[in-house]
């Protein structure tokens, strides 16, 4: 596979994104769940974090906050050193257009788009020129080794394959960060080997930072930290020494 | 708006082809009944138009009582110095011809029977020159400007009198000074205006018969023909400022039928516009609504990768324009062809009310209704599109994301 080009470096001190305090319930009729209870984290350039925990411990709802889909009751997120937990919806929308790849585990492709125009629409939307899009598709189509499947259609791919076109979707506007919600359970073994190495690969390669929330060990294993969730808190944090320690 | 997002909306279209085609479908059935009922009612303004204006003339001049008021005797309002007045007339760029007329009332008699008759002195051969064959003749020959003491009656009116041509009978009218006047004349022809009522009363005779039995030289109006119906107004203006003793009216002024038709037409094909309409919308917001509830989690994802809502908005808006537009255009086609077969294989449609003929059934088409009929059903197709759209592309992205 052909390492990506051109990544893109922040200053190293400034973290890609900071949370700080962040809490946030949900309200079931009456009920109200508490689905984050003030965790702080933060994630360098470059660094892959994995979010780990059972069904309710706040993985997605913290993935919501860092990706700007959702907003928290309290505390702060801060993206590229810059506050925007109280920014306007649309302000919001050009900031994930910008800065933020997303993957999601059932792959979210659009069906009637080829692959070169799902990987396309990204740049389509930042307004890039569309000599340049077809240059930058074209690159990370080869890099994740999809570049013969430019024209093909979602539905004509495997799984993997799938995961593939929407990782180089993430990553193909060079973003800051990407957030990945279980990006291999839809995956067998082997697939999902490919991905992480994939996902490490051009990741790193554009310095990009991943937050990722999974209960693939083998995910957990490859990512430079882990966080564990329980009950809306932090649990407990492995670096990469450790964590192999911690899974064992 | 880029041509990308036109791309994503055919695409999206063809997503569910069944579902677009049933909407296409339907939108195109709506636009060629909106276009043939259209082209329909403007056949039947433009025909009225012209038997209006062929009837009575583009415009009608004379004095200003005669339009304002029934007269005490005859002619008492009737226009003098007839011939030099045509003379000015004609002398117009637009006009084509002048046709004096003289209309009375009166008794019409075979000896046995008298009945009532409504009376019209015309220049038969300036007449018949200038409107074409405009009576249908059952019976004998039209009338001679030559050709003294002959008249032609309605066909209702003959059958009434037992005449045929070559009948003699005795017509009785007041004078212009109020005495009876009365004068042998012969059937000359027998006609049909194709309307019963009209038929049963209505009787042409030449001007100078008419004069001589109500006893003058004047006529009741000017029928002043144009070269074209586009000359009306211009011609009006003119001739008005030309006579401003006179009183110029336009063939609309009197085409009580025309008004009264297209009155009717209008609200009834206004109706039928608006509820065909609304069922094109219905069904364009049902295919809509259903394609947005099945993409709530693409619209999710989209909004999540950076999409505004009124991008997302637009893309809805564009895919109605697809689906509308494709139907109108269908439809107008649709339309086009029927319109083309009935000029090919003409269909006779039966008298109308208080009428005794057919008529073709021809469909006008005219660019302007097409162009307003497909514009509008684009609009409402994508208004509609648009609007079912709205609550989605602004649901939380989360919801969205959650959609099952």
């Amino acid at each position: 596979m052909n390492p990506i080009v051109t990544p893109l470096k922040l200053p190293e001190t400034t973290p890609v994104l900071d949370l700080r305090g962040l809490h946030k319930t949900y309200r079931l009729g009456k009920h109200v769940v508490p689905a984050l209870q003030g965790v702080d984290l933060t994630l360098q350039a470059g660094e892959m974090l994995a979010l780990t925990g059972p069904s309710g411990s706040g993985k997605s709802t913290l993935l919501n906050l860092a990706g700007l889909i959702d907003k928290p009751d309290d505390g702060e997120v801060i993206l590229r050193g810059r506050t925007v937990t109280s920014i306007g919806e649309t302000e919001a929308t050009l900031l994930r257009r910008d800065a933020i790849g997303f993957v999601f585990q059932s792959f979210n492709l659009v069906p009637v788009m080829t692959v070169a125009d799902n990987v396309d629409y990204p740049l389509f939307l930042s307004g890039v020129p569309a000599a340049e899009r077809r240059e930058r598709v074209a690159q990370i189509l080869a890099a994740v080794g999809l570049a013969e499947h430019a024209k093909h259609r979602p539905d004509a791919l495997s799984g993997g394959q799938r995961q593939r076109v929407a990782i180089a979707r993430a990553l193909v506007k060079r973003p800051s960060l990407v957030i990945a919600d279980e990006p291999t359970a839809s995956l067998d073994s082997h697939t999902a080997d490919q991905v992480l190495d994939l996902m490490r690969e051009v990741g790193h390669a554009q310095g990009a930072a991943f937050l990722v929330a999974t209960h693939d060990a083998r995910l957990l294993r490859r990512c430079d930290r882990v966080v564990a969730l329980l009950d809306g808190r932090i649990l407990d944090v492995h670096t990469e020494a450790s964590h192999e320690l911690a899974m064992a | 708006m880029s041509s990308q997002w036109l791309k994503f909306a055919w695409l999206n279209t063809l997503r569910n082809r069944r579902r677009s085609a049933v909407t296409v479908g339907i939108a195109s059935l709506g636009t060629a009944a909106i276009l043939l009922a259209g082209g329909f009612a403007l056949f039947t303004y433009q025909g009225l138009a012209q038997i209006s204006a062929r009837t009575t003339g583009h415009l009608i001049v004379g004095k200003p009582a005669q339009f304002q008021r029934d007269e005490d005797t005859p002619l008492q309002n009737g226009l003098d110095d007839v011939a030099a007045l045509r003379a000015r007339l004609l002398a117009d760029p637009d006009v084509r011809q002048v046709l004096p007329r003289v209309e009375f009332s009166g008794l019409i008699s075979n000896g046995d029977k008298s009945t009532v008759m409504l009376a019209a002195g015309i220049d038969p051969d300036a007449e018949f020159a200038v409107k074409g064959p405009f009576l249908k003749v059952t019976e004998g020959e039209v009338l001679q400007s030559s050709e003294r003491g002959k008249v032609m009656l309605g066909a209702g009116l003959a059958r009434s009198l037992k005449a045929t041509p070559g009948t003699s009978l005795t017509l009785l009218a007041s004078t212009t000074e109020g005495a009876l006047n009365a004068l042998d004349v012969t059937v000359q022809g027998v006609f049909s205006t194709g309307i019963p009522d009209v038929d049963k009363r209505l009787v042409y005779l030449d001007l100078a018969t008419a004069q001589k039995l109500i006893v003058t030289q004047r006529v009741s109006t000017l029928g002043v023909f144009l070269r074209s119906m586009e000359a009306t107004h211009p011609a009006r203006e003119r001739i008005a400022a030309a006579l401003p003793q006179l009183a110029v009216q336009t063939w609309l002024d009197q085409a009580a039928f025309y008004t009264s038709v297209k009155e009717l037409y209008n609200r009834i094909f206004g109706a039928l516009g608006l509820i065909i309409g609304v069922i094109v919308v219905f069904v364009v917001t049902n295919a809509m609504a259903m394609a947005i509830i099945e993409r709530t989690r693409e619209i999710g994802t989209l909004r999540a990768m950076g999409t505004l809502p009124g991008q997302l908005t637009r893309s809805f808006a564009l895919e109605g324009m697809v689906l509308g537009g494709a139907g109108s255009l269908l439809g107008a086609g649709v339309a086009l062809v029927v319109s083309v077969a009935l000029l090919m294989f003409p269909v006779e449609m039966p008298p109308p009310p208080g009428r005794s003929n057919g008529y073709p059934l021809q469909i006008v088409m005219d660019p302007t209704l097409y162009i307003a009929t497909l514009l509008a059903m684009v609009a409402l197709s994508m208004l509609a599109s648009a609007w079912v759209a709205r609550r989605t592309v602004t649901k939380p992205i989360v919801d969205a994301l959650a959609h099952v």
